[in-house]
Parts: C-alpha cells; structure tokens; sequence
C-alpha cells in the first residue's frame, strides 16, 4: 500500500514545464531514491507534494490525504527541502521551537532531535554562522522533529565530509527499518545506489523508470563479460563467429557482450581454449543512469577541446 | 555517531483528534518575532524616540510661547508636540510590520513556515495578531508616557492646564504656556489614537508584505503611501486635492490625534477622529483580504 501517490501531475512554470504528467507511488518501509538530472523537476515535485506549489494538474496524496487535508502536517510528514532556508539571526533552539509550536510538539522534542543531530552543543548559536553541513543537520532535525511516518528529503548530503554523508545513509535506513516512508532525492547516483532500495528516477519531468535499484541496474546493463585466455585470439575468432560482440585489449582481456558467462564457456570448450578468467561486470548505477538520460539533460557541459574544435 | 532514531523518548501528545489551529500558530509566531534582534531594535526606536522627541519638542516650544504671535499660539498644541515621535516611529512599525513576512521569503524560510500548516490564512492571521498585539501595546504605553513626560515639561517652563471649558481663544490670551490635562476634552482620544494608528500601520505594512513578499519592495510601498502620495495629491488641480487630501493615509493619522475641541482651522479638511480611525481601518482591512486571496493562491 502506497504512502505518497502522484498521479499525473503537471507544473509549467512560464514556458518550461517542469514536471509532466509524473506519476509515482512511494512505499513504507525502504528508503525510495528519487532520481534526475540537475534541472530535472524533482524539486519541483517535492515542493508539491509538501502542497507548497499547486500544480497545474494532477494530484499528490499522503497517507490518502492531499497536503490541505492533513491536520497536523508536521506530525504526519517532515521534510528538508532547502537547508539555508533559515532566517540568520534566529538560533537553531529558536528556530525548532517556532516549529514545534506550530503543531503543538512539546520542547523537550527540540532538545532530542538536536541532540540526534549532534547540534546540541551550537543550538543556541545564530544559524547565519552555520556551515552548510550543520545547516543540513538543522534540516534534518526540523524533518524529524514532529516524528512524522513520511519524510522527503531534498538532496540531504550536499555540503557533507564522507563521515556525515555515511551518517545520513545509516539514519535513513534506520528510519526506513522503523516503518517509516522515506523519499530522498538525489542527482548522485552513486549515493543512491548505496542508500536506496527503490527508484523513481526522471529526466526533464517525465517517468523514466520506477523500480528497484536491482532491477534498474540489471534491465538496463547489457551484460559484460571479461575474459582472459592464453588463446585469445582462437577465442576472439570463434565467439565473433558464434555471434558475440568482442574487444580485445592489448594486455590480452576479452570483453564480450550479448553472451552470458555460460556461452562463453561452452564455446571456449569447443574451440579447444582454455580459461583463466571468466567474470561477469556489472555497470554502475552511475553509468546507467548517465546512459538513460544523456538525452534529457538540459544543460550539457562542453569540454574545452570540444569547444575549440 | 550513532542512529538512535527510534521512536521519541519525548512523548508527543495524541492527534487523532484536532488539529493544527490559531493558537499553536501565534505561539510560533511570538518565538519567531521574540527570537531576532531586529524586533527589540524596532521596539527600543519607538520607546526611545516617543518619549525623547516629546521632552525635546514639548522644551523648544515651552521656550518659544512668550513670542508667539496669536496665530502661532492658535496652533500651539501640547498634545501634538508630545506625540512627534509618532511621525518616526510610523516608519519603524512599517519595517518591522513588512520584515516580519518579507524576512521569511528573502531567507526561503517561507517555505518551512507553509509546511507545517495546512490552512495558509492561519499564518496571515497569527503574525497580523502577534505584531498587531506587540505593537499597540509598545505604541500605547510610549503614546501615554510620551503625553505626561511632555507636560511636566511645559509645567517646568511655567505652565499651566487652563480652566476646563476653554475656548481656542482662551489660549491665545493665555499668560501661561498651555499645559494638557489627560482628562481634557479630547486628550485621552488623541493619545490613544496614537496607538491605533501605529497598530493599523503595522497592519498595512504586513498585509502589504504578504502581497509583494520583497522587503525593499513593500517597505517603499509602505513609504510611498505615507509620504509620495499627499504629494503627488498636491499637484493635482485644488479642488480635486482638497476633495482628495482628508482621505489619505498620512492625514487620517493627523486627524485621529488632533485635539479638535481647541482647533477650528482643520474643520471640514479632516475627517473627525474616530471616522478618521475607521476609514484606516478599512484600507487596512481591504489589503489584509487581498493578502489572504494571494496567499492561498500563489506558489510559495
């Protein structure tokens, strides 16, 4: 049973339509990566599901409730959608408290999810003097701090050392294992690949694919296989024969494509070649995804020599 | 570091029933206007510069009644001299009143405010009735200290309250500098209109801040209103600008806090007081609404 359902929703802004005809579901339970280029409208959408920008068509439920329908919102769904969204003077204390109150979460919620921050000591500092590492901390904590089953966090590792971005991979989790329905966007795919179970990913605001890390990697990685032989060549010259897309490189590895490992094998036993090595690669999530959406990007970066030539 | 994450040891109390409403919001929205700096700056102008700027005027003119012609003795008003920081502190309540809403769409904060409420006119509401509150009261407490610091100080250079009943006349063949009494027709109304007409600012200055939602947009606005409109109403042809002139903003607050029971020179150029009050109250209800209608529609 779906916790956040989009279904159809458009957002033009101007000329530039930023999310079209995006539908999804989200789980509880796992932490769904939401995936896209830079530019690609997960904002956007995130925005509109938190019932912050009203899309042109379509509707987001959560929990089966648009966002005006929730009556006590922060309790039912955090999110950490712009971590420098802080007014500068306010402390950190201040600024959860403002929050809390909104729907009646006692104080002594502001000092515990400070605390699971690691805030606890700077809370009482001006958060105009937070780097963006502590700012994306705050986020998280105003997140968590109405202890909502549904989170959506927007990018929540930019600005963070290796040692933070590990902490925000364990909490997520953490907070999926409780139950809890956790959406997180990302143009990392490598991060992602790390930290999700499932994947909504988009390009230019448009369903690309809704699946599970797994299956996203494995349906769209035309299998790989290296090969090392001391007969490379017979071997090269009979998987071309049999139908197979081979490379040989020069320090004497066979990469072949379009045969599984067991083809492979079968016809080096038949052409009379041994085999030294015989292993599957599997692409990185990076690599699929740059391949599925080099199309959709909307700003391409050139290199220099590209340029000039 | 850890992930203790699990559920809160603070135990948050059960919503199956109610929900987010007015109150939980102006309590947000007093730890929001408590917990900046620029709030109690704005606070100490207005105290500061009311009760300063009363001693300090209320001390120049006390000086200057002996040669007064008779025409400048008709004006002479202790009230009005003691309520001259209200013409600095209308400023100040206009910044403070816009920055309020204005601060959260410069930082984006804004959009952390709109996500924990469902219903968007509960923030208009709490913040017009946290800054609306705040203010009168700071704006009522300084009209009235301002008043009597301002009397002592004509009872310092001599003065004295003329007997009660006095005509305009009366004051101009006054020996004694002119000292106000509190309980002297139309005193009480005029100081506490003071407070009002910085509450209702305040208001307008808000309201005006949730339908431009830029600080420097809405702050010249607001200052615009005040100040460039009765000029641009003067150079319009006279008999359109004295038909125009008593409905101004800036004139509506010159009404409310003339004492008109001694003054005969602005009848039929000002609105009465209370009409004066009323009418301010209405612009500043008619952009409170359009707020409201903005607010609920736009993307945030």
């Amino acid at each position: 049973m779906p916790v956040i359902t989009a279904t159809r929703i458009t957002k033009t802004y101007g000329s530039t339509r930023a999310v079209d005809a995006l539908s999804f579901d989200v789980r509880p339970g796992v932490v769904t990566g939401f995936l896209g280029p830079n530019g690609s409208g997960k904002s956007t959408t995130m925005r509109i599901v938190m019932g912050l920008d009203r899309p042109d068509s379509g509707v987001v439920t959560i929990n089966g409730k648009r966002f005006g329908e929730l009556r006590w919102p922060l309790r039912e769904v955090g999110a950490l959608l712009e971590a420098k969204a802080l007014h500068p003077g306010r402390t950190a204390y201040d600024h959860l408290l403002s929050m809390a109150h909104t729907n009646a979460v006692p104080k002594g919620r502001v000092d515990e999810v400070l605390g699971l921050v690691g805030l606890e000591t700077v809370a009482r500092r001006r958060v105009g003097k937070y780097s963006l590492g502590m700012s994306q901390r705050l986020g998280i904590a105003s997140a968590l701090l109405g202890d909502p089953g549904v989170l959506l966090f927007d990018e929540p590792v930019n600005g963070l050392d290796p040692e933070g971005i590990l902490w925000v991979r364990t909490l997520l989790q953490g907070l999926a294992a409780e139950g809890r329905t956790i959406f997180v966007s990302s143009h990392l795919m490598s991060e992602m690949a790390l930290t999700a179970t499932n994947l909504v990913v988009i390009g230019r605001g448009q369903l690309i694919a809704e699946t599970t890390v797994e299956d996203f990697i494995a349906s769209n990685t035309e299998a790989t296989v290296r090969v090392r032989s001391p007969g490379v060549e017979a071997l090269a010259a009979a998987l071309r024969d049999a139908g197979a897309v081979v490379v040989l490189h020069d320090d004497g590895e066979l990469l072949v494509t379009g045969f599984d490992a067991a083809r492979i094998g079968d016809v080096a036993h038949s052409a009379g070649v041994a085999l030294h090595e015989l292993s599957p690669l599997q692409a990185s999530l990076e690599e699929v995804f740059m391949e599925l959406t080099s199309d959709m990007v909307d700003f391409h970066g050139h290199s220099p020599i590209e340029v000039a030539t | 570091m850890t992930t203790a994450t699990s559920p809160p040891r603070v135990a948050l109390p059960e919503f199956d029933h109610g929900r987010a409403g007015l109150g939980d919001q102006v309590r947000s929205e007093w730890t929001k206007l408590r917990s900046v700096r620029s709030t109690w700056i704005c606070l100490v102008i207005i105290v500061v510069a009311g009760i300063g700027l009363s001693a300090l005027v209320s001390n120049i003119e006390a000086g200057r009644w002996a040669v007064l012609g008779f025409g400048d003795r008709a004006q002479f008003d202790p009230v009005r001299f003691s309520q001259t920081g209200e013409f600095l502190s209308q400023f100040v309540v206009g910044v403070l009143g816009a920055l309020i809403i204005t601060s959260e769409y410069a930082t984006g904060s804004i959009r952390t405010t709109l996500s924990t409420t469902s219903r968007r006119t509960t923030v208009l509401a709490a913040k017009l009735l946290v800054i609306g509150a705040v203010i009168f009261a700071v704006s009522e407490v300084t009209a009235f200290a301002s008043f009597f610091v301002g009397q002592a100080v004509l009872l310092a250079h001599g003065g004295k309250a003329l007997p009660a009943g006095s005509t305009i006349l009366d004051q101009v063949h006054s020996a004694t500098i002119p000292v106000v009494s509190i309980t002297d027709g139309g005193a009480l109304r005029a100081v506490f209109l003071c407070g009002v007409y910085l509450l209702l600012l305040t208001l307008l200055a808000c309201a005006i801040g949730f339908v431009i939602r830029h600080t420097a947009g809405a702050i010249s606005a607001f200052v615009g209103i005040l100040l460039v409109l009765p000029l641009i109403v003067q150079i319009l042809p006279s008999n359109l600008s004295s038909s125009f002139e008593k409905f101004l903003p800036s004139n509506l607050g010159l009404a409310m806090i003339l004492v008109t029971s001694r003054k005969t020179d602005f009848a039929g150029v000002l609105l009465t007081p209370w009409a004066a009050a009323g009418l301010l109250a209405l612009y500043t209800a008619a952009v409170v609404v359009l707020a409201g209608w903005l607010l609920v529609r736009r993307d945030a």
